[in-house]
């Protein structure tokens, strides 16, 4: 039916992206944070990469088992621009470098899931 | 784990919360670089300090930002010969707040760049939602 499993992919990266966009506003929230270390989520290819079976919570007392969401890892203190005196690793200008490669990453799967939807649409008319 | 585009909310806003904190004190310290004693020989107004913790919200799965403490500059203060002030020793001398103006124009700066940082984040976060009820639309 679906041979490249777009929808399914382009939802995946959208929650990636999400998360990580959750993670850059953690960063600059704590840009004047004394000793806090910058984050980052792993890259998307390893999370896709990770076709591992999870046990599937169908209970309320289950343990979260959200195998599809990426876990945030720390970034090692030298992927950082700058490190300041009080230990803190956030640069403001990198974080929003990396708000700028989200927001177009997004966009980008926006219309790519729109254009598939009109070629469905188009099929059924 | 909640959604991460609420959470990118709820951080963004604590940050946005903590610098305007930091600008409250910022003025406090600009709108009293001149406050002295009323007493003869007495302390003046001391420059007030703000410093930011991370603090894990597990409802949020995420570390938000929160004003830790709200302290006093220990800094001597600088003294004036001023023998007709209210505030004067017996030798003349007023002691005038260890305020330096330009530090605190150069903190008020920084302040406003990582509120403006936090607001973008905000905004972005906003247009990625928007984006998603857009696929809904059409």
């Amino acid at each position: 039916m679906e041979p490249v499993y777009l929808t399914k992919l382009i939802s995946q990266s959208n929650g990636w992206l999400s998360t990580r966009q959750a993670t850059i506003a953690e960063n600059i929230a704590n840009a004047n944070t004394p000793g806090f270390k910058a984050k980052d989520v792993e890259p998307f290819v390893s999370v896709i990469d990770k076709t591992r079976l999870a046990m599937t919570a169908t209970h309320g007392n289950h343990m979260g088992t959200n195998s599809d969401m990426p876990e945030t890892s720390k970034v090692r203190k030298s992927d950082s621009w700058l490190v300041t005196h009080s230990g803190n690793s956030v640069s403001i200008e990198q974080e929003l470098v990396k708000t700028g490669e989200v927001a177009r990453a997004h966009s980008l799967n926006a219309s790519v899931a729109k254009s598939f939807h009109r070629m469905y649409l188009a099929s059924v008319k | 784990m909640s959604d991460p585009l609420s959470a990118t909310m709820h951080i963004a806003s604590s940050g946005l919360q903590a610098q305007s904190e930091r600008l409250r004190v910022v003025s406090e310290n600009l709108a009293n670089a001149r406050s002295t004693g009323d007493a003869a020989g007495s302390d003046p107004y001391s420059r007030k300090t703000i410093t930011f913790e991370s603090e894990f919200d597990r409802a949020q799965a995420a570390s938000l930002v929160k004003v830790k403490d709200i302290g006093t500059d220990n800094a001597p203060f600088l003294v004036e010969y001023e023998p007709g002030h209210p505030a004067a020793d017996e030798n003349g001398y007023v002691k005038m707040p260890n305020v330096n103006v330009l530090l605190e124009l150069a903190d008020m700066r920084e302040t406003n760049r990582s509120y403006e940082a936090n607001l973008k984040v905000m905004t972005q976060a906003r247009e990625m939602v928007m984006r998603h009820i857009g696929l809904l639309r059409d």
